[in-house]
């Protein structure tokens, strides 16, 4: 085909731990996407692979697609792997003297109470990597005690000698006061020029020490890697011949240029699950969805769960890298998405009493199911699908990967006969068990949010999404669940509707009985002052539809938590805005928690701006696409097994021959290339012009 | 002299047994009610000991007042609810949709009078199904002093708690209000208490909407069927898990420290534990310990229950469901009249649910730790040091405001196990790890304190093939008027004791430190004035090892060297290791050579002062 000219087209790169996906979207908003193997040695390898295949599908070469590409956006789980893996710089952790176990006794808190098998998980640092300094910042912001500088110069000297490639500071109060960090940040830069460091205030200026610290080393500790990582990445692309825009995908579900992500590495972190909710929202606004919607994106050992709230992704404070309590606490803004561990690879087994118990062990991809043939023996959930007849062994990812449906009914029959039921019903069992996982991690999220899942949509994103979604949402009276076409590539999507997006955060305490509106408004604009100066930056290279909103995290006087509320304005300028604050806090805290104390005062802590700048958006409706109801015709009939006792034969279609506007109903299942939608009886299915299928259930 | 959970009744093979798909799915479920209702509770509450340290619980018990489901509740509240429940069912016979029943006496099934316990009889078609319980550690209960662990109290009348034996607050999900009005006036923060109130009252009615849910998608035939079913299979996940164990009767005695001047000698905790592997039975048998004693330290049955099964709790597989069933294994023997058994009226039991407690956990799992190698746990670490103290005074920054508050800023170190060293943020025993640290700079910004030290202490841990984890050294003091705290601490004199030849952890200390710098040593239990300048530094307790220090690995010992958790000099007297170089990575090594020396002659030496076993007989 002829290239247009002109035309300011936008890739979207996911590297994930195995495989690069790549999105080309033209101006039209048409996505074509590339999917090839990840090259951890040198990343552009794969993803010139990836993009080679969407290019093909385009009829061009990569050179083309890159000539004519206006925007490109990286997601890259580079960073996240190598804290999981410890191969991160050697980090020095300057903390206040008489406060060096910060990052170990972290917030406490443990699960499994009666459970003495695990070790402690040690800190992110370790304690020989803890330089205690003498200073002490107060609550009042005051100097408490002097920074002895001869002994940081002490200390900053032997962190030189024993070669350490990184410095975070974390000192108590800093956000109250960041003198001594600042003057410690002028020390390093003299001592140890040109090694990186970390300030937490300036990175992450927020309440409890822990939190702060834990960021401020995850980002030192990354920088050297990631800088180097990026800037090759550019150099690669550059040379190439791309001369567009190089954006990096973040944690909070935005991106920014490459220069910010260099100096707050952080930012890219699990910025993978933080784009599932980003195509969520998109894909839940095509088919006009204006409810709560439930994002889920099941792979093959995890399944993420984020919700999106009166069209708001739910941020947290409170990601932890690994396990709650005992993983670390990256401490910023992040897209509230948690990971359960279960998907197809999850184990089924029969504990010493004869109950049936479905993970948390997983086979993975390697050894995999026992249908895979890779050396699994154990039964997994894709083995319980296969057996109900849910996957095609023929057809498992468009038929490049045979699965042994005899492998299968061999693992599921250690379960079958202890149990004394037939396979089938082993089968029916893991699935069912399995799901009850997935409905946990929904109910934990919507109960902590205070939404009701009966009134949220559903849109279910990763290759297993389709195969259990539909019980799931049955089960939670969802109504209607949106499974794209391009499911399997739900990150890479989710980049091409993100914005660039920014925050900065003040700590600025203060109660609603003696609100200080001229330190907050004074506060709000060292917020605004330094995200101005980012917006010029960017503005100068034509990224000009700028916004920005404004919160603050704050908690009834002796609570602990904080929930967030919407400031009304850019400043709170009358004591009418003030009131409106505190009515907004009241209303929060009852719609999470279904009680308010009106009477109480309120303890305002974290401020923060939230600069968002619009890209050019390739898609801002809904693609249109020609559309007329239809039934389309299926390709065969399937037997399978929608309850212990309900067999029925599935009629069986592929998703490609489907054209928007068709109408299937259960029990149908829907094969596409990467992934399968299993419509059980009862339920419907419509093609969207947008291109995801719409399920619905039929009244009874 | 009373047994308890006496006759187990395996129930016969039945004809309509559930799936085992649907039992699963319905354990999960009623799990996740108890989920919801502690994240209701975790999320809401006012006070920190709720929000912070989760001294809470959530629960439902059967209808017969049988415990049901718990989740993660701590181990100290494991057992109890359904005792406060059956006081509920015995003090009412017009029990009713939307009542709610306020507990917290510790005479008839309560833990202590701080924990109070919110309970809902949830109904099904116009049948009493299941009761859901919350229960609270609330930050004041309007006792006579500002602490709600009241160890000087020689009485329930000098402790001053508000005791509500099972009272209807609610009638037709109506409060009533005067007994809302009763507790603000007696109570010193009303605010917390209400806070707390209506987070415990959010909990219990999630709790019963959700089972009502159960029950409509489910129905009557199936649940109760399930219970049935449920009730076996913990039964016999127990029954399997100490048929594992060696038959053996284990006599053990710990001590809880003097607390002069209200007890000027120690406190004995006498315990007699009798595994039957055939029969998949423990009998723990508390009959042999001292009378009711004239202070807050005695134990309320609850506590006397709950911390002997968290004690072999804790030494078995950990996802055991802790319910009626998995009990059934389990017969206590409790005496009328003793401090560790059933208290008798008017003793107090203020301070049940932790001092003496925590020894009587102890006890067992250490007790337990003497079957043999990879049996038991040795001790934890005991005491709520100055780090767990109850702080209380007026905030010049806020309008002289008055404060009261449950630190939960320093710790002990958890205990050696067969597979591991101690949990660092462990607490105390009855706790293991739950809780949640206060944050620093939230502890200052809240309360006018301020701290000069937080630390985790060196050398300080029981030694061991697996370690104790250390405690917590920190010192503070008032950032502006005078400050009151109280203490309630042990471990000064009786250490954490290690097991299987696994060392004692460090003994604990209080000291108050006045603007010269002179310091004075704090009791264990007591109350002290500071004022700005001055300071209490306190001495968290380390957890014991478990097994010989000289098994221990030499890259253990170390690591456990180059993070500092002991010295080069430790390292060679305790475990026998000879490390050359300075204590940093780049240079610290193992002498193999002089490490396997230093220890033959260790081992031999200590056969010569060892022999006659004191070590168990199958070492």
């Amino acid at each position: 085909m002829a290239v247009p000219q002109g035309s300011g087209w936008r890739i979207s790169v996911d590297t994930g731990g195995t495989f690069t996906d790549v999105v080309v979207a033209d101006e039209r908003g048409h996505f074509t996407i590339g999917k090839a193997l990840t090259t951890p040695s040198r990343i552009f390898e794969g993803l010139r692979a990836a993009l080679a295949t969407a290019a093909a599908a385009l009829g061009l070469t990569v050179a083309d697609v890159l000539a004519h590409t206006a925007i490109l956006i990286y997601g890259t789980t580079r960073a996240t792997n190598a804290i999981v893996t410890g191969e991160v710089a050697k980090t020095a952790y300057l903390t206040s003297a008489g406060f060096p176990d910060v990052l170990v006794l972290r917030e406490g808190g443990k699960f499994d109470p009666h459970g003495f098998s695990k070790p402690y998980p040690p800190p992110y640092i370790p304690r020989r990597h803890t330089f205690e300094i003498t200073e002490r910042i107060d609550a009042g912001g005051g100097i408490y005690l002097p920074l002895d500088e001869d002994q940081a110069e002490r200390t900053l000297l032997s962190i030189k000698a024993r070669g350490f490639e990184a410095c975070a500071v974390s000192l108590l109060w800093s956000i109250a006061n960041p003198v001594h960090e600042l003057r410690l940040g002028e020390m390093i830069e003299r001592i140890l020029p040109g090694v990186p460091y970390t300030l937490a205030h300036a990175l992450n200026p927020i309440l409890r020490e822990y939190r702060r610290a834990s960021s401020a080393a995850i980002d030192a500790s990354i920088k050297p890697l990631m800088q180097a990582h990026l800037r090759d990445m550019q150099a690669d692309l550059r040379h190439a011949g791309y001369s567009g825009e190089i954006l990096v995908s973040t944690t909070i579900g935005g991106c920014l240029d490459i220069d910010s992500v260099v100096a707050r590495p952080i930012h890219t972190v699990r910025s993978g699950p933080a784009m599932g909710p980003v195509a969520g929202r998109r894909y839940a606004e095509f088919e006009h969805q204006q409810e709560s919607v439930l994002v889920v994106d099941t792979g093959g050992t995890t399944f993420d769960v984020s919700l999106i709230r009166e069209g708001k992704i739910t941020i947290t404070q409170e990601t932890w890298l690994g396990e709650q309590f005992t993983g670390h606490m990256l401490g910023i803004s992040a897209v509230d998405a948690r990971s359960v561990g279960a998907g197809g690879g999850s184990i089924g087994w029969i504990d010493t009493a004869g109950l049936l118990r479905v993970g948390p062990r997983s086979a993975g991809a390697n050894p995999g199911p026992a249908c895979y043939q890779l050396g699994g023996q154990e039964p997994t959930v894709t083995d319980a699908a296969l057996v109900l007849g849910y996957i095609d062994p023929h057809y498992f990812l468009g038929g490049r990967m045979q699965l042994d449906i005899a492998a299968a009914r061999a693992a599921l029959k250690t379960i079958a006969d202890p149990l004394q039921i037939s396979v089938e019903a082993a089968a029916y069992s893991i699935f069912a068990v399995s799901n009850e996982t997935m409905i946990n991690a929904i109910k934990d999220i919507t109960v902590s949010e205070g939404v009701d899942p009966s009134e949220a949509v559903i849109v279910a994103g990763g290759g297993a999404a389709g195969l259990g979604i539909m019980p799931i949402a049955r089960e939670l009276n969802c109504r209607t669940v949106i499974i794209p076409r391009t499911a399997s590539v739900l990150s890479a999507c989710g980049m091409q509707f993100s914005d660039i997006q920014v925050e900065h955060s003040a700590s600025m305490p203060t109660r609603s009985t003696t609100f200080d509106r001229t330190t907050v408004n004074e506060a709000l604009a060292a917020i605004d002052s330094h995200l101005d100066s980012f917006a010029a930056r960017l503005g100068a290279r034509g990224f000009n539809a700028r916004q920005t909103a404004y919160r603050v995290d704050a908690h009834y006087a002796a609570q602990v938590w904080d929930i967030s509320v919407e400031l009304p304005g850019a400043r709170l300028e009358s004591a009418a805005d003030v009131a409106q604050l505190v009515q907004s806090f009241h209303a929060n805290h009852r719609r999470i928690f279904s009680v308010d104390d009106p009477a109480s005062p309120i303890e305002f802590l974290n401020w923060t701006g939230r600069l968002s700048i619009a890209l050019p958006q390739p898609l801002a409706s809904a693609p249109v696409a020609p559309m007329a109801p239809s039934a389309p015709r299926h390709i065969g009939l399937r037997s399978a097994l929608f309850d212990l006792d309900d067999r029925r034969e599935a009629r069986v279609y592929r998703g490609e021959e489907i054209q928007p506007g068709a109408v299937i109903e259960g029990p149908a299942i829907i094969e596409e290339a990467t992934t399968t939608l299993v419509l059980p009886p009862g339920t419907r299915a419509t093609l969207s012009p947008a291109g995801s299928f719409v399920a619905e259930f039929l009244p009874r | 002299m009373k047994t308890e959970f006496s006759s187990p009744t395996p129930t016969p093979p039945h004809a309509e047994a559930l799936s085992p798909m649907l039992l699963a799915v319905l354990a999960n479920r009623f799990d996740g009610v108890v989920r919801e209702m502690t994240n209701t509770m975790l999320r809401t509450g006012r006070s920190a000991v709720i929000n912070s340290a989760r001294d809470f619980s959530c629960g439902i018990t059967t209808a017969d007042n049988e415990l049901f489901a718990t989740a993660e509740g701590l181990p100290a509240h494991t057992y109890g609810l359904n005792l406060q429940t059956a006081t509920m069912c015995a003090y009412h016979d017009d029990i009713a949709e939307g009542d709610a029943y306020l507990h917290n006496d510790p005479y008839s099934g309560n833990s202590h009078p701080a924990d109070h316990t919110l309970l809902v009889p949830v109904f099904w078609e116009g049948e009493h199904v299941f009761t859901v319980c919350a229960k609270a550690h609330q930050a004041d209960i309007g006792n006579s002093l500002p602490t709600t662990y009241h160890a000087a109290a020689k009485d329930i009348y000098e402790e001053g708690a508000l005791i509500f034996p099972a009272v209807r607050v609610q009638r037709g999900f109506e409060t009533n209000q005067d007994i809302i009005r009763m507790c603000q006036r007696r109570i010193r923060v009303p605010d917390y208490w209400y806070g707390d109130f209506l987070a415990m009252l959010g909990s219990v009615r999630t709790g019963e909407r959700r089972i009502r849910d159960i029950f409509q998608k489910y129905g009557t035939a199936t649940i109760k069927r399930f219970v049935v079913q449920w009730f076996d299979y913990s039964e016999q996940r127990m029954r399997l898990a100490i048929a594992a164990l060696p038959a053996a009767t284990i006599e053990r005695e710990n001590f809880h420290d003097p607390i002069p001047p209200f007890r000027t000698v120690q406190i004995p905790v006498r315990v007699k534990l009798t595994i039957d592997p055939v029969a998949g039975q423990v009998e723990i048998d508390l009959t042999n310990n001292i009378d009711c004693m004239d202070n807050g330290l005695n134990l309320s049955e609850a506590c006397s229950i709950s911390n002997s099964v968290a004690g072999v709790y804790n030494c078995l597989p950990s996802d055991i469901p802790r319910n009626g069933g998995s009990y059934r294994c389990i017969s206590m023997k409790l005496r009328e009249g003793a401090a560790i058994g059933i208290p008798s009226f008017p003793h107090s039991c203020s301070v049940a649910t932790t001092n003496v407690s925590e020894r009587l956990l102890n006890n067992v799992q250490a007790a337990l730790a003497e079957l043999g190698e990879g049996f038991g746990l040795a001790e934890g670490g005991i005491g709520m040091g100055a780090g767990m103290s109850v702080i209380s005074g007026t905030d010049a920054r806020h309008a002289d405001h008055p404060y009261v508050n449950q630190l939960i800023i320093g710790g002990n170190g958890g205990p050696g196990s067969p597979y591991c060293d101690g949990w660092i943020t462990y607490g105390i025993p009855v706790v293991a790890g739950l809780m949640y640290r206060d944050s620093i700079e939230i502890s200052e910004l809240s309360y006018p304190v301020h701290y000069q030290t937080i630390k985790l202490t060196q050398n300080s841990m029981g030694a061991g093939r697996n370690r104790g984890a250390p405690g917590t050294l920190m010192t503070y003091g008032p950032s502006n008027h005078p400050m009151t705290v109280v203490f309630a601490a042990d471990g000064q004199q009786n250490p954490a004791r290690g097991v299987r030849g696994g060392g004692d952890g460090n003994v604990g200390r209080i000291d108050l430190i006045d603007e010269t710098g002179a310091e004075t040593q704090m009791p264990n239990v007591g109350q002290v004035e500071l004022k700005k300048g001055q300071w209490l530094r306190g001495l968290d307790t380390a957890g014991g090892g478990y097994g010989d220090p000289l098994e221990r690995e030499p890259s253990r010992v170390r690591e456990d060297v180059l993070e500092r958790f002991i010295c080069v000099a430790h390292a060679r007297d305790v475990y026998g290791v000879v490390l050359n170089g300075a204590a940093d990575e780049e240079t610290l090594a193992i002498d193999d050579t002089a490490t396997m020396a230093v220890r033959l002659a260790m081992r031999s030496a200590r056969g010569s002062v060892r022999s006659g076993g004191a070590l168990p007989a199958d070492v």
